[in-house]
């Protein structure tokens, strides 16, 4: 497949697959709990009912520095999806999370203020390690290119498996998912109200929703490109990867900021630095 | 950060009860709560000088949503303790087993909404399932789920035959063994103890001294449990109070856990020894004199002060909740807590707002 | 059943005496209890000793109110203090934290201050009416 082809492939269906990906998540939370859940497409219908509804904004600012947050994500998993730069696909995505943390600033109430401040937190848990993957990545293939990666004849995850396990850590952290739903929880029900995402309302919080759809596949993406040689088992694994995140967030209670940043930092130097140090002792 | 005020309540869905705290903090930790409360005031406790004090049964059972039973259970206790009325056993029994059954879905409730507060929402879901079987028995025995209306002065309304005696055995069994399961998390979990060791720790003395009560006060070493005072059937059935004595969050929840065990024990203990007989007497005549009624709530203590003059209404009636005794002590936890702990610390004393507003 | 408990009547002056009396045995704070009784406020502070309850019972005039806080004995008080204050208009001095009226706000201000249940009222008065 071209480049090109893939990129459109991937602003099509991302969607799709990140809304189904999360309404199949409700569903089977929903059973881990002995609860019926929601039908699988409830997502889309939330978004619609959000589309319709009327926009109440603090300072109709907030919505822009939204909007640029959505635009970058979706640049993010273009970049990503069209074979380029891995470092450029990470700093992208840095960007997208400052903006978003930029518009909960801006939405100037105590909750989202906090929310904001849990939320830079969150990226400095899991950025070393993000950052960390891509050096280890590098180390095997010889290349940042993810179209290079992806071409690599062997198995990436069997040379990095401390950084593949360190990686899935810190998705947890990015999917906000507990124990690391610090900055804002699912559920609305914590200190923090809803937290970053408190006063957004409407068709924001709409796009704040399909941008983390596009997030999701993206970021499953990445897991795939651990094992991109055999592709079957690519895609078995990042959906074995979203289903033990799912488990995840449903056996642990939500942790403090505290704990959230020695662990997510823990997990960094022990797997990720480990495996990176015995990588290069091997060359 | 500068100090900012966060608004927590009077509306807020980690506590869907009306209480406003003004949570005065510096980055992440809490300076100073401010509390405000009486938003919901309803002032039943005047509506005695218009209700017939027959009547007021059912007023006294709204007082809570949750705790319902024994809130009517205590009006009938003062009323009848003025009046001489001699409560047949049989009726003593069925107050105990609706009190119990009573106390296991308040708990279960609160072990439901801190697993909530903590963000751990499968166990919510869980513990409310199993709470669920424990308002089916009530709804089998009395035909209500929450608020039942099974008490009146002299006795109570319904009697429960050997088929629902037998059916809520049976069902007792489910919850003990579902429950067993909940509480093994709450007690075990590594994630749950990181998030309720230590936090919200209530010396004995300070217990005492903020005149806490209930699973609060027990949790801190003070075995105090008002059905050692033996009303209704506690005479016969000895209830040894559930202390811990670490004073901590952790400490109140395992306090609970273990409450839920007895009253199970407590119901099937009762349940075998139901003596046969009436289960009401008839009241005639008018109360006249006083007397401070006090039974044990699963929030801890209530105090009813009843007072008669021998008209069909009271004179005086006054309730203290639990809660109203445990929120001097609530605020003193949260002052200088981490402002992720609010919502632990909030709960931790199992307030009732609306309880508490009367 | 009766529950074992005792009250025990005491002059205003003699109440910070008599609480402390209470503290000093190791009374928990239960609850104070006022009530509005013709002519006169009641209020009754009780104390409990591991299961038993005893009580003190002051009362004051029904114009202008006053009684002193008992907050430096009990520092749990203030909740009771503010509900006599907001509901019975009954002036409590020096109390540790004070909400001015503003713990109960409710619409008719000193809602419980009055009684119109005047001694012994007749039995027609006992229709439970609905206002």
């Amino acid at each position: 497949m071209s480049p090109w082809l893939r990129l459109i492939v991937y602003l099509v269906a991302a969607p799709v697959v990140g809304g189904v990906l999360s309404g199949w998540d409700r569903r089977v939370s929903a059973r881990m709990q002995s609860r019926r859940g929601p039908p699988i497409l409830q997502p889309f219908y939330d978004v619609l009912k959000l589309w319709q509804k009327q926009n109440l904004a603090n300072h109709p600012s907030q919505n822009y520095y939204v909007l640029f947050f959505f635009l970058l994500v979706v640049f993010t998993g273009a970049l990503f999806f069209a074979g380029s730069d891995l470092l450029l696909v990470i700093f992208a995505l840095t960007t997208a999370s400052i903006f978003f943390v930029l518009g909960a600033y801006k939405a100037s109430s105590p909750y989202s203020f906090i929310g904001a401040e849990r939320e830079l937190i969150q990226i400095m848990a899991y950025e070393p390690m993000v950052l960390l993957t891509a050096i280890g990545m590098y180390m095997v293939t010889k290349t940042f290119y993810i179209g290079g990666i992806a071409n690599h004849g062997g198995l990436l995850v069997l040379a990095l498996p401390g950084v593949f396990l360190g990686f899935v850590f810190a998705l947890e952290i990015k999917f906000r998912k507990s124990p690391f739903d610090l900055s804002s929880s699912h559920h609305a029900h914590q200190e923090l109200v809803r937290g970053i995402t408190t006063e957004f309302s409407g068709r924001t919080l709409a796009l704040i929703e399909v941008a983390h759809w596009y997030e999701t596949v993206f970021l499953l993406g990445w897991v795939y490109l651990f094992f991109a040689s055999s592709p079957v088992l690519g895609v078995v694994m990042a959906l074995g990867v979203y289903v033990f995140v799912v488990l995840v967030d449903n056996v642990f209670a939500r942790l403090k900021w505290q704990a959230a940043l020695g662990s997510a930092w823990a997990v960094t130097a022990v797997l990720g630095f480990g495996n990176i140090v015995v990588l290069s002792l091997q060359r | 950060m500068a100090r900012t005020i966060i608004p927590f309540g009077p509306q807020h869905p980690v506590l869907p009860e009306p209480i406003h705290l003004d949570l005065v903090v510096e980055d992440e930790k809490v300076i100073e709560a401010r509390p405000s409360i009486g938003f919901v005031h309803r002032g039943l406790e005047k509506l005695v000088e218009k209700k017939d004090f027959l009547d007021f049964v059912y007023v006294a059972e709204r007082i809570c949503g949750i705790c319902s039973f024994i809130h009517g259970q205590t009006y009938c206790q003062a009323v009848e303790a003025i009046m001489d009325i001699p409560v047949p056993p049989r009726a003593n029994y069925l107050r105990t087993v609706w009190g119990e059954l009573s106390r296991i879905h308040s708990h279960l409730l609160w072990l439901g909404l801190m697993a909530d507060g903590m963000g751990f929402e499968s166990l919510f879901m869980h513990s409310w399932r199993v709470r669920e079987r424990v308002l089916n028995i009530i709804e089998a025995t009395t035909g209500g789920r929450v608020i039942f209306g099974s008490c009146k002065i002299g006795g109570v309304r319904r009697d429960m035959d050997a088929g629902a005696v037998r059916d809520t055995l049976s069902e007792l069994e489910i919850i003990e063994r579902d429950t067993r399961e909940i509480t093994k998390v709450f007690i075990h979990d590594n994630s749950v103890k990181k998030r309720l060791g230590g936090v919200g720790v209530l010396s004995r003395q300070e217990a005492l001294d903020f005149g806490c009560v209930g699973p609060v006060l027990r949790a801190s070493g003070v075995a105090q449990d008002m059905r050692k005072l033996g009303y209704a059937a506690y005479q016969d059935l000895p209830v040894e109070p559930v202390t811990r004595t670490d004073g901590d969050s952790y400490a109140r929840c395992a306090v609970r856990c273990d409450e839920i065990f007895q009253s199970i024990t407590l119901i099937r203990q009762a349940l075998d020894k139901l003596p046969p007989g009436e289960i009401a007497v008839k009241v005639t005549g008018n109360p006249k004199g006083e007397v401070i009624m006090r039974t044990e709530q699963p929030r801890g203590e209530v105090v009813y002060c009843v007072k008669a003059n021998g008209a069909r209404n009271l004179q005086r009636f006054r309730v203290r909740t639990p809660t109203f005794a445990n929120l001097p002590a609530m605020l003193k936890l949260l002052q200088g807590c981490d402002l992720a702990d609010v919502p632990v610390l909030v709960l931790t004393i199992d307030p009732c707002i609306s309880c508490t507003e009367r | 059943m009766k529950p074992e408990q005792t009250l025990e009547e005491i002059p205003l002056a003699g109440l910070l005496e008599g609480v402390g009396a209470m503290r000093a045995k190791g009374g928990r704070m239960v609850q104070i209890c006022a009530t509005a009784l013709p002519g006169q406020f009641e209020l009754t502070y009780s104390f409990d000793f591991d299961g038993r309850l005893a009580s003190l019972r002051v009362q004051l005039p029904a114009s202008d109110p006053r009684v002193p806080s008992i907050a430096s004995i009990y520092a749990c008080a203030f909740l009771y203090e503010n509900e006599m204050h907001d509901l019975f208009n009954i002036k409590v001095e020096g109390m540790a934290l004070d909400f001015h009226g503003n713990l109960y706000n409710t619409t008719v201000k000193y809602a419980f201050g009055d009684t119109k249940a005047p001694a012994a009222k007749p039995q027609a008065a006992a229709v439970p009416s609905v206002a």
